[in-house]
Order: structure tokens, then sequence, then C-alpha cells
């Protein structure tokens, strides 16, 4: 059926229209089949349905597509006697409204490609979905949604809804045209651009915003300088330099905040181009689990939360596979008959639920069910068939390495090849999908209660707002989201306990987790009065972090870190500050993950490392930690004290050339002071001298060493002889 | 009689015989030594007594070891993570790299290197490395003897170059995370 050459370039916005409506149809279908609609959501529901069903003819019939028109009048002659009497739609009815939509939509991206003339006469198709459709009467009194002899295709339909392209929301800057273009304006009057070309824009509005941020950083000195002059007197003799300092300053400000506006709307504006609702992968799914639950005899209900985050349109081009992968073992693996179901006392309809959630530059995509769970024996007994693992390892195995299992190359449970599973194709396949977008895929499961898989993934995109903290001397971030509330402690509102403290938060008592420790920067106290806690939450759990400082929120590009400490569970990664800086940003399900578990036995001795180079603190560490020591570090003299204070040691390792306050002024101020005069203190030194080897242990140090000495390994020797000599002498 | 003119052409011939001789030595002299030894770059550095190098080819940059942010609970190996040029990188400690070396002072360097695999890295250093080169033949030579990640090689006067491959040190470097708590 040739289309009028002229009307050509609207056919094709008409498909992208048509996809939209047709999404939306599809989704009223499948709440239409659902129990426990009042009437007047239903009857809402039918008035919708009738609207899209008829825009679709009437957009079909104003372009001269009969065919398409000639379908969807059918539609609306399958709903009629149904909105007459409104009540749950039957199931062979959506079967053959959604038959109805497959077609419609097939035939409609045909036309849009131009290849209208080749399609098959739409009669005989007509014709099927006529025949397949129950007469009204039976239709209007079916009860319950009771199983009628459903066309083979309409079920196999899935498959070409799920890949169909999807539409993305309307979008001045977005490739394809969201909407039917004005006559006389071609489709192609967009920009095709690569890629790369918008990766570099982006790493631009990047950069942008750092020249932003150090503009700030600018305007703040100057107000310093300004203040520094004015206390001293320097600027009342000179008003005109008065005036053009503070002029310059707001000038700074202004500029500084335009600067701002442009970056935000750069950035909002390469989002809209290189991103788009997480929905537009996850409603199309709604259709292929009611489909497939329908020809495995089961009913599934699919739950989605976190629709409206946008992702990078790559990524969700990436993950559709894996999601589906993983919903359709969910219904073909994990969830059971509806008799069985019922039989252990669950509700008929399974409950599938996929969220989503962005936490910086995290993204978490948690798919679950309430089926009946990973079986590890069948496991254990279907990779030792596949040759997977042997006997003898499997036997070996852990709980979570036999889980792990499910994800190797070749690994299926099922005995036979079906139409859903059995090849050992999908797993794994799911898991070199995460991990080649560098992320990861965790499984849990409970023998009768469900399985559910965490996706976890870095997305690179934009800035996010963040909560700057200080932990002793480091500055870390929290996204901002993961951020409940803050407050300070009170000890009214602490429960001290003999291992752990508990914040009493909104009538519940909450873990008190302080970060310093967590970090291995102090030893765990519970939190001072005053002191700030957050209350951060992830993945549903929550605990109140105790810092030293909250220091403000900022808007920050969160970069991925590099391979060597990527690994590391508690950084997502590192963000540039004003100054050119790095700032970690925490990871917030590693906060609320169980500290008690990681932590290792009692650590009886203790050491500080005092020393202003950072290689040196960090071979130390190294090498007493590999000694069992728990080591602390300090970069200055002051800040020795001041760990001092707060902590008790069993040694000091302490450099001997530090600027401001040397090794041996600090063995001076130890020794002064009645709980610290006794402590053993090590210097150390990068010259190897006799005279400073003199001058060090002249000093009262308890022993010497050049880091050439710690750098060949004698430190730790050292340490344990002098903290043997000095328990001998007490 | 016709003798005499003879014996002379023959002392001339003689004599320019010997004088394209000795230009030819020359010029053969010349010829070999204008044979350029094939040589292999490499930026050279102190590690506490001894002398390192990297390959040239594989640094990129040397920069003074500040604005590095430590990373609590990383490996030992690691020092902290840096920006450059808008990337994250780690900064890491060569001397704990290579098992514990000599220290002749802190290292106030960082050597920005490319680890062998399109990753860049940063090694703190004590001093900023100087370009020189090494025979060709003796690295090859060198590199064939050993599977380590540093090879040892002498320069032309004799002076010992330990020699790192960054591909071969990385790829067994166990930096990473220390533990978690």
């Amino acid at each position: 059926m040739p289309v009028d050459p002229m009307l050509q370039p609207l056919v094709a916005g008409f498909a992208v229209e048509a996809q939209e409506v047709i999404q939306k149809v599809t989704m009223d279908l499948l709440e239409l089949e659902r129990e426990g609609l009042e009437n007047d959501a239903l009857a809402k529901i039918y008035t919708r349905l009738g609207r899209h069903l008829h825009t679709l003819k009437g957009s079909a019939a104003s372009l001269g597509l009969q065919d398409l028109g000639d379908i969807a009048h059918k539609l609306e002659d399958a709903l009629a006697p149904l909105k007459a009497h409104t009540q749950k739609m039957p199931r062979p009815v959506v079967d053959v409204l959604l038959h109805g939509l497959d077609l419609f939509m097939l035939r409609a991206q045909a036309h849009a490609d131009g290849r209208g003339d080749y399609l098959p006469d739409p009669a005989a198709a007509l014709a099927q979905l006529v025949a397949a459709a129950p007469p009204p009467e039976e239709s209007a009194v079916l009860p319950g949604g009771g199983f009628a002899q459903v066309p083979p295709d309409a079920v196999s339909a899935p498959s070409a809804a799920v890949s169909a392209p999807v539409s993305a929301p309307f979008n001045p800057f977005a490739e394809a045209p969201a909407a039917p273009e004005p006559a006389g304006e071609s489709s192609d009057a967009g920009w095709r651009v690569s890629a790369n070309q918008v990766t570099s824009l982006m790493r631009e509005v990047e950069r942008l915003r750092e020249v932003r941020l150090r503009v700030e950083e600018r305007s703040r000195e100057l107000e310093r300088v300004s203040a520094l002059l004015a206390k001293q007197g320097l600027l009342a003799e000179t008003a005109e330099a008065r005036t053009l300092l503070s002029g310059t300053g707001r000038s700074l400000r202004t500029d500084g905040e335009e600067t701002s506006d442009v970056v935000d709307a750069l950035e909002d504006g390469l989002k809209a181009i290189t991103t788009r609702p997480t929905r537009t992968i996850l409603d199309p799914l709604q259709r292929m689990v009611r489909d497939l639950s329908r020809q495995l005899g089961k009913e599934a209900r699919l739950s989605v939360v976190g629709a409206e985050v946008s992702l990078d349109r790559r990524l969700l081009e990436k993950l559709q596979g894996a999601l589906v992968h993983i919903l359709r073992n969910a219904v073909d693996h994990g969830l059971e008959m509806p008799a069985e179901r019922e039989k252990a006392g669950k509700h008929h309809e399974g409950a599938l639920t996929l969220r989503v959630e962005q936490q910086g530059n995290l993204l978490y995509l948690e798919a679950s069910d309430d089926g009946r769970g990973i079986d590890l024996n069948q496991v254990r007994k279907a990779a030792e068939k596949r040759g997977l693992v042997t006997a003898e390892e499997a036997a070996r195995l852990n709980d979570n390495q036999v889980r792990d299992l499910i994800f190797s190359a070749g690994f299926s449970t099922r005995s036979d090849v079906t139409d859903t599973s059995g090849r050992g194709v999908g797993l794994d396949a799911v898991r070199d999908t995460v991990e080649g977008l560098q992320g990861r895929i965790e499984v849990s499961s409970t023998r009768g209660q469900g399985t559910r898989f965490v996706l976890t993934l870095p997305v690179d995109l934009g800035s996010s707002p963040v909560l700057m903290v200080r932990a002793l001397e480091q500055f870390v971030g929290l996204p901002m989201l993961a951020v409940e509330s803050t407050q300070l402690a009170r000890p009214d509102m602490l429960r001290v306990g003999k291992r752990r403290t508990h914040l009493e938060y909104q009538g519940q008592l909450m873990p008190v987790v302080d970060l310093g420790a967590r970090l291995g920067l102090r030893a765990s106290s519970p939190p001072a009065e005053g002191q700030p806690l957050l209350i951060v939450q992830s993945g549903g759990k929550r605990v109140a972090l105790g810092v030293d400082a909250v220091v403000g929120d900022r808007d920050l590009v969160i970069r991925p870190l590099p391979s060597e400490v990527r690994e590391v569970a508690a950084w997502q990664g590192a963000a540039t500050l004003s100054r050119g800086e790095l700032l970690l940003i925490l990871r917030p399900d590693w906060v609320v993950s169980d500290s008690e578990k990681g932590t290792v036995s009692a650590v009886s001795r203790r050491a500080l490392v005092v020393d202003d180079s950072l290689t040196a603190r960090a071979l130390h560490r190294a090498m007493l930690e590999a000694g069992g020591f728990q080591v602390h570090l300090a970069a200055s003299g002051a800040r020795a004290l001041e760990r001092l204070q707060a902590d008790t040691y069993d040694v000091v390792i302490c450099d001997l050339d530090m600027e401001e306050m040397d090794g041996i002024e600090l063995i001076a101020r130890l020794r002064e002071r009645k709980d610290t005069r006794t402590l053993p203190v090590i210097l150390v030194s990068a010259h190897d001298s006799a005279v400073a080897r003199e001058r060090g242990l002249a000093s009262g140090a308890d022993g010497f060493l050049s880091k050439r000495e710690c750098a060949a390994g004698r430190l730790l020797a050292e340490v344990l002889d002098v903290m043997s000599r000095r328990g001998s002498r007490a | 009689m016709k003798g005499t003119p003879r014996v002379v052409d023959e002392a001339l011939e003689d004599e320019t015989r010997e004088l394209l001789a000795r230009r030819a030595a020359r010029l053969r002299e010349q010829g070999e030594s204008n044979v350029e030894e094939a040589v292999h770059w490499i930026a050279e550095f102190p590690l506490g007594e001894e002398r390192y190098a990297l390959p040239l080819e594989s640094l990129r940059a040397a920069l003074p070891l500040r604005m590095v942010t430590p990373v609590p609970l990383s490996a030992p190996a690691v020092i902290g993570v840096l920006r450059f040029q808008g990337q994250v990188l780690s900064a890491l400690s060569l001397a704990s790299l290579l098992g514990g070396h000599g220290w002749r002072q802190d290292p106030a360097v960082l050597l920005v290197v490319d680890r062998g695999d399109g990753e860049l890295c940063a090694l703190d250093c004590e001093a900023i490395p100087r370009p020189t080169t090494l025979p060709l033949a003796s690295v090859e030579a060198a590199r064939a003897r050993a599977e380590g990640p540093v090879v040892e090689v002498f320069t032309q006067d004799r002076q010992l170059i330990h020699l790192i491959d960054p591909r071969r040190l990385f790829a067994r470097s166990d930096a990473g995370v220390r533990h978690a708590r």
C-alpha cells in the first residue's frame, strides 16, 4: 500500500509516536487483567485505552495508512463490549489486543522504513485477529481471567515488542524526532554526532565546572586578603584601593555565579542528549514477563521502583539484554506454579521487583523474586554433570561459591532444552555484560523465599551532590542521596554497649559507626557530645556515621578510581576540588555494611607512625601491619600529639627531620607528659650519619634507624626489640 | 738510459699507492666509527644508593610529589591518588613495589608512566630522572636472560643500571585492597 511521497517524512514521526502510544496501551492492558482494581479505576483505564486506540486510528488514517486504521478499528471493536460492562479484562482478550498492537507496530515501522509496498495483505492478519477474539458476549462474562485458546504467535510476539526500538521523550537535542515534524522539514534536519564527540564535550564541561570551583576559591582568597589588610589598618589610608578591591571581589563573585549557570545549563543539555529514563527499557519488560508467565502457565507481576532515573543511553542498551535474561530466569526457574505457591502459603501470583537507584556515580539495579529460591544441591549436581567442577571440588565449596556457579559459562539446571532455557547460555552472558561495564553482580537467595540479584555499575555522567565530611585529617565525600539527615550527638540519644554504640533515632536503635575507625585511622570510641552524626541509608539499611566535621555540600563530578584502588570496597570514585586536589567518595553500601564482619580479631599492639613523607608513612605502615600491628598515621608532630591525647599506643615511630616540630621536639613533649613519659619512641631519618644517630639517641629516643635500614626490613625487629627492652625496664 | 725515469715513476707510484692506501684506511676507519650503535633511551634516577631507570617511551611526566590524596584501606604500595590531565591516577611507592630498597632521601618526585596496558600511574622517586641511553643489544640480552620486572644492564662506561619493565612490574604487583574494616 503506497504512501503518498509528500507524507513519507511524516510517517517516520508517526511510527515513533505510535510506539509511545502502544507502550501506554500495553501498560493499561496489563493493568486491566489484574485483580483487585476498583470499578472507578477500571473505568478510567478503559476510557484512556479507548482514546489511545482512537488516536492511533485517526493518526493512521490522516496519513493514508488504511491498513493501520483497519487494525486499530478492529481493536476498538474488541474493546467495545468490555467498556460497556466495566470489569477485569479476560486474558484471551488481552492476548488478542496485544497481538493486534504488535501487528500494528510492525506494519507502522515497515511504512516508516519505506517497506510498506512489500507488506502482505492485512486481510489475513485481520481475519486471524477477528477469529481469535472471543465473541462479545463471552468476553463480557468470562470470569476472573479463565484461560482460552490463544493463537501461538500471540504469545511469541513479545520478543518483537521487546526488541523494537524504544522511543525517547521529546527532546530538542535528540537525534530522532520525537513527534511528526512540520511539513517541509526533513527528518534529517538534526545533527548526527558520535559518542566520542559527546564524551569529549562532557569532559570540557567538567573542566569548566572545575574552573568555576577555582573562581569561587579565588573569590574567597580575595575576601581573605581584604580582611587581612583591613585588620592591619592598611586599607584605611587607601580608599581608592579599598573600593577597587571590593569591586573586583564583587565582579569575581558575579562571574563565578554566571559561570555556574552556564555549566549547569550545558550539563543539563548534555544530559538530555545522552540519557533517557530507565523506564524506556523497563516498561517493555512488563509485557515480556506477562507473556512468558502465560506461556509457562504461571502468574507473575512485575513491580518497578525508580524507573524515572535517567541513564546513559549506551548503558541502557547494554543493560536491556541482561535484565531480560534475569527476569526470564526468574519466571522460568524462580517462580512456582500458582497451585504450588498457594500450597506454600504464597499468593498465586508471583512477585517480581526491579529497583533502580543511583547514588553518586554508582547505579544499583536489583531484581528479585519471591519464588522457590536457588536449590544449592541441584546447582552442585548440575555443575558436576556439566563438568564445571569435580565432585571433590563441589564438596569443598561454601554456599556463596555454589551460588556463584550459576554464572559459569554452560551452566543450566535444565536437563532438556526448552524455548526459555536449558542451553546454558544466560547468566554468564549477564555477568560478562556487567563486568564489561566495570560493574559487578551478586546473588543472594533463601530457599522457599526467593532470589535477589544486585547489579552495581559505575555511571560516568555529569555532576552529583556530595556531602563533604572530615575524619581526622582525611576529607571524604558521601553521595547526598544516601544521607538522610544530620544531627549532633547527645548522651541521652546514645546507648553505649561493650562492643557497639547505638543511636535512638525515630523510635529505633541504629548502630553508630565511627568513620575514622572504619577507615583504620584511629581506634573506635563512642561519639563525643556535639559530634556530628550522619544518618546514612543504602539498600534498606541505616547507620549513624560519626564524623569529626561536616564541611558542606558540593556539586561534584565523580570519576572512577584507577585499577590499583578500584577494588577497595570503601570507595566509589574521586572528585576534584577547587584547588585540584582529589576528594574520595565513599560507597554508602560499604558504610552501612556490617563492620564487625571484616574486623580482625582484637589487635593487641598499636603503633603510631609520624612522618611528613607520604611514602615513608605508607612504607612503615605496611611493614608494621605485616607484623600484626594496628597502625595509625600522623603527618606532623602536632597531629601526633593530638592522636596521643585521644588514643593509646604501644610504640611511636617518628621521623627525625620534620618541618615545624621535629622528632627531637616531639620526644621532649612526650617525655614531659606523665602518660607518655615511658612510651617507646623510635626515631627514623633519611640521614644515615653517626651525628644524626647520636643526636637522636641523646634526645631520649629508644631506638634509631636510617630509612635505608627501614626499607631493608629492619623496622619491625627494632620495634619489637625496643618494646621488649621498655617492657623489661617497666 | 731509459731506466731512470722509470725508477722515478715507480717511486712516485709507490708514494701514490701509499698515500691512497693511507687515505683508504682513514676512510675505512671513519666509516666504521660512523656506524651508530643502536641505543635504548632511558630515564635514569637514583633509588637509595643504586641507579634505576625506566624506558623513556613509558615516561609521560615528572611531577612534584604533592596534591596526593591518601586512600585508606588500600594496598601497602599505594601512596594515594592524584589528578593528572583530567584523569585520576594512583601514586605508588616504587620501593615497595620492588620489595624494599635503599633510601637516600624522602621521595619528592612522581613519575607518570604508562603501565604497558594503556593505563597511567605515578611512581615516586627521589630525584628528577635524566634521559640517557643504554646499548640496545645489552638491553635485549639482559631481557632475554631475566624474567622479573627489573633487569641489570651495564652502560658504556660500565655503570650498573637496574632497568624496570613497567609491563612486567604491574603484571605481578599486588596493589589493590589492603583489608576492609
